[in-house]
């Protein structure tokens, strides 16, 4: 099985966060970059995926600006990606997740690609478009909110969960077909220094983004970090109940973190 | 560009999912009745494409072949493009579910379109549609333009308002049979399975902590905590009083020696907030304080804030999430 | 790698077993799997192969989250490198090839109880009989000792000739006469073990000795040289660990209605932490750089390691002070590193040794 799997350098966890000078983005200074955690666990599937099924292989596909693309696609190889493909984009290019969707196709078109494995959403930006995406540029089956991914030889079939709102859902499809994994429902392994020191050297192939079709583009327009607190706004009430409703309120519609 | 928007809906069980009841009440927020159409697909989605009508979008595109029940969003991307092109829309406003966000991604491709997801504000100007979305886990928010003749936007559930009620009659379009992607036809879903209800999530990687104080009083009354977490779905927290007094074990402390936690939503219950405590919470994103003490020092660093017996608030305060999540 | 592995890994269970003094051999298993451990010996052998630098750069990232269980994952480095130094390709390839196939520790055994920094007034005696030497002694204060199943162990041939007739060779614990000791209970480091190891009339055959008779002084002396420059990165990792610890506690709390890194008390204390910890750091590259372009590097290492230890002692000791009384209680973790600063003074050549020899080596300059 050629197994193709789409990572991304994102920002650490514990980065603290600024706001670039031109106000539109991250401060990117002095962050450190490292593979997007959803990732991390596409690159297990698929490194599970090809010691189970024999005659396998696994490229890692990546579209960013240097240094922190090259970098990451070393840490998906010293993982045990057999090879590397970097979309290498020039500073300021575009961010539209659209865009880095067309670039990533236009790299795997050329490629045997029986199976495309992409995170769920990435860390940053947590747009998580791209698995959708691929399946509408590359004309094949796209399946995201994966767990329990398992390939039937047999059969010639992927049998899998997608976890949706309604529900598990059970599906199974042919190849080839793009599938975006829940995270964390496998434990994904940690490069050993030798494998680390080897992909220092690792060839990577290099691929110029496609020329941008000019039509619609969402843009970066405002990058802002949450005002400092003030202190709570208190809530005015009657009765508990008031005071609960209000509540609630305020959680969905004003502070939109209501489950 | 028309204005015109398009709301695809979800169907379960026959009608509007309440994500497309959201989606629904932001169109109408930003155009007139008239200039809103609904879509839906599935044979079994007749209800629920009669009922966009009750939320005051009267023309629907109904997309009736039993082949787009349950679909997956890239089988029914080309059903969808159909109606945006019958209805001339230049915004498609979808549920931000785990569908509407794969179909935004489908959609966008195929118009070559700017889209967005999971965001929580839409604007319109002269030039064009502006979104507002949270990242880096919600620790900031982006602001982006959204350029070009045709949108594609997912709400974030939970964000909007449902929409309201209007009685208007429903003027239902069928949406011609499209045919299938030729690679979805051997794909087959095999069956649903609801979710079990199980143990919360864990303190470090829950999205909404609920956390309990000396406040709280005694070990048996614990449970109002406990019980406002499960009905958020919430991981269980505690300050280093309770689990020093042995009420809860140590592995519940939220603080500056036990966890550190950077939920989206923190409710701090009983806790008066002494600094060894925030050390571990305060970079929540949304924090509520309840507590009977205006002035501890918990109201500083929280943005909401309710003073008052938490003996009354709190068990309030579950029955009122409980009857807003339908449990 | 190294990072992550420090601060998911490590630093969760460090505060247990400094309390504990429990010997995590879970987490020194996983160290090994991840190749972490014998980091110095060549890939050929089933070593990592690293110069000075790189494992500078990863034991500063082990000892931020545990400056214990470092100094048991890099103690292995210390036994093996006299056998890098000195052996014969036969020697390296049946001792070290195994030995780096799996998980197991060394212990490198110079002190004695009757002389530390004076290593040369040794007291093992390796008497010579026929193809073996008869080993009789007792080391002390050796790191790994009670599970290693590998030591190096140096012992005099010829008390006369001092220095001169000290021999090192290598004994399998499983040699009859090693009797490995208890583990001692220590001020810090609880996470390491160390003990005593006494050797009853053991026999090591001659092919185990490196080098020749009289070598073996000379060669932990050079050991010395390689080893004495991640101990300064140890020392900078918990430095940093301090600092960090202090500096962020220094945002949060509040004295006379502000956090006290606006006072300008604890800003000064605050400078000189990062000064020194930020000296260490770069002391410690410089003399890593050094060894890698193949020189001896002997004043650049000693100069490192005896600055950075003593760096680390004074910023842990501030870092307790800028917490104040949260800092003297055990719950907190600033406590922790200060004792286990106090070590990297003592160990690997006591920094009164270390002044030694900076003195001889600058004088030797102008001579």
């Amino acid at each position: 099985m050629e197994i193709v799997v789409c990572v991304k350098p994102v920002p650490e966890a514990e980065t603290r966060l600024r706001v670039a000078s031109d106000g539109k983005r991250l401060d990117v200074e002095a962050v450190k970059f490292v593979l997007a955690g959803y990732d991390e666990s596409a690159v297990e599937q698929a490194l599970l995926l090809k010691e189970s099924v024999p005659g396998s292989a696994v490229t890692a596909v990546s579209y960013g600006p240097t240094p922190r693309t090259e970098e990451v696609l070393r840490a998906a190889i010293a993982l045990g990606c057999d090879r590397a493909v970097w979309v290498e984009a020039a500073a300021g290019a575009s961010d539209d997740p659209i865009d880095v969707a067309r670039a990533l196709a236009a790299a795997i078109r050329p490629l045997a690609h029986d199976l495309l494995l992409c995170g769920k959403q990435a860390g940053d930006d947590e747009a998580g478009l791209v698995a959708a995406a691929l399946g509408e540029l590359l004309g094949v089956p796209d399946f995201g909110y994966v767990t329990d991914l398992k390939w039937d030889a047999g059969r010639g079939r992927l049998t899998f969960r997608r976890s949706a709102e309604t529900g598990v859902e059970s599906w199974e499809a042919p190849l080839p077909c793009v599938i975006g994994l829940q995270q964390a429902w496998n434990d994904p392994r940690t490069a050993k220094l030798p494998a680390i020191l080897k992909s220092r050297k690792a060839p990577i192939a290099k691929v110029t983004p496609p020329a941008v079709a000019a039509a619609g583009r969402s843009a970066a327009e405002k990058f802002e970090l949450p005002p400092p607190r003030t202190g709570a706004k208190l809530i005015e009430y009657k009765t508990p109940d008031e005071a609960a409703q209000k509540l609630v309120r305020i959680l969905r519609e004003e502070a939109k973190v209501f489950p | 560009m028309t204005g015109r928007i398009l709301v695809v809906g979800e169907a379960r069980g026959g009608h509007l999912a309440e994500a497309t009841l959201e989606a629904i009440g932001t169109a109408r927020t930003l155009a007139g009745a008239d200039a809103i159409s609904g879509y839906v697909a599935g044979a079994s989605a007749q209800g629920a494409a009669a009922e966009f009508a009750r939320y005051g979008v009267s023309d629907v595109r109904w997309a009736s072949d039993p082949a787009l029940d349950d679909a997956a969003a890239g089988k029914v991307t080309p059903s969808v493009a159909a109606a945006a092109d019958a209805t001339g829309a230049s915004l498609v406003l979808v549920g931000g579910t785990s569908f509407g966000r794969e179909l935004t991604g489908h959609l966008a491709v195929r118009w070559n379109a700017a889209a967005a997801t999971g965001v929580t504000d839409v604007t319109r100007d002269a030039t064009g549609w502006q979104v507002r979305r949270p990242v880096f886990g919600g620790r900031a928010t982006e602001t982006r333009r959204l350029d070009g003749d045709r949108a594609v936007v997912a709400l974030r559930p939970h964000a909007f308002p449902i929409a309201a009620e209007a009685s208007l009659g429903p003027h239902v379009v069928p949406v011609d049979p499209v045919e299938t992607p030729a690679g979805w036809r051997e794909v087959r879903r095999l069956g649903t399975e609801a979710v079990a209800a199980g143990g919360g999530p864990s303190l470090t990687d829950a999205s909404i902590v609920v956390s309990g104080g000396r406040g709280v009083r005694a070990p048996e009354n614990f449970h109002l905590v406990e019980d406002l977490a499960v009905a958020l779905g919430a991981a269980v927290g505690a300050s280093r009083a309770v689990t020093d007094a042995g009420w809860r074990p140590g592995s519940y402390q939220v603080g500056q020696t036990g966890k550190a936690v950077s939920p989206q939503l923190y409710i701090a219950i009983g806790i008066s907030g002494a600094i060894q405590h925030l050390v571990g919470m305060v970079s929540s994103r949304v924090i509520v304080a309840i507590n009977s003490d205006g002035s501890a020092p918990i109201f500083k660093v929280a943005d909401y804030g309710v003073v008052g017996d938490l003996f009354q608030i709190v068990p309030a305060l579950t029955a009122e999430v409980r009857r807003a999540r339908g449990m | 790698m190294a990072r992550k592995f420090a601060r998911t890994e490590m630093a969760p269970h460090a505060a247990e077993c400094d309390r504990t003094a429990r010997f995590p051999e879970e987490i020194y298993r996983k160290a090994y799997e991840l190749g972490l451990m014998n980091l110095n010996v060549p890939a050929d052998y089933g070593g990592s192969g690293l110069g000075s630098l790189e494992q500078c750069l990863i034991v500063e990232e082990l000892a931020y989250g545990c400056a214990g269980m470092t100094t048991s994952i890099i103690a292995n480095c210390l036994a093996l490198e006299p056998i890098l130094l000195g052996g014969s390709d036969e020697q390296k390839q049946r001792i070290l090839t195994p030995f780096c196939a799996e998980y197991q520790l060394a212990s490198f055994a110079l002190t004695e109880p009757s002389g530390g920094s004076d290593a040369a007034a040794m007291r093992t005696r390796a008497r010579r009989e026929g193809d073996e030497y008869i080993l009789d002694g007792e080391k002390c204060f050796i790191t790994n000792a009670p599970h290693a199943s590998l030591y190096t162990v140096f012992a005099t041939v010829d008390p006369d000739k001092k220095h001169r007739g000290i021999s090192a060779f290598v004994v399998p614990r499983s040699a009859k006469g090693v009797v490995p000791g208890k583990d001692e209970e220590k001020m810090g480091h609880r996470a390491s073990s160390t003990g005593t190891v006494r050797f009853e009339s053991v026999r090591v055959p001659a092919r185990d000795r490196l080098g020749a008779d009289g070598d073996g002084f000379s060669l932990a002396m050079r050991t010395l040289d390689q080893t004495r420059t991640p101990i300064g990165a140890l020392a900078t990792g918990i430095a940093q660990a301090a600092l960090d610890l202090a500096a962020a506690y220094s945002l949060k709390r509040e004295t006379f209605g502000k956090p006290i890194a606006e006072h300008g008390a604890i800003q000064i204390k605050l400078a000189n932490m990062a000064q020194a910890v930020h000296a260490a750091r770069l002391l410690t590259w410089h003399a890593a750089w050094t060894i890698d372009q193949g020189r001896k590097g002997t004043l650049e290492s000693s100069i490192a390691k005896c600055f950075a230890s003593d760096a680390a002692l004074h910023v842990a000791d501030e870092a307790i002070q800028t917490f104040g009384g949260y800092g003297y209680m055990k719950e907190y973790p600033v406590e922790k590193l200060l004792r286990d600063a106090k070590l990297t003074q003592i160990y690997e050549g006591a920094n009164e040794i270390q002044r030694t020899v900076i003195a001889r080596e600058l004088l030797r300059a102008y001579q």
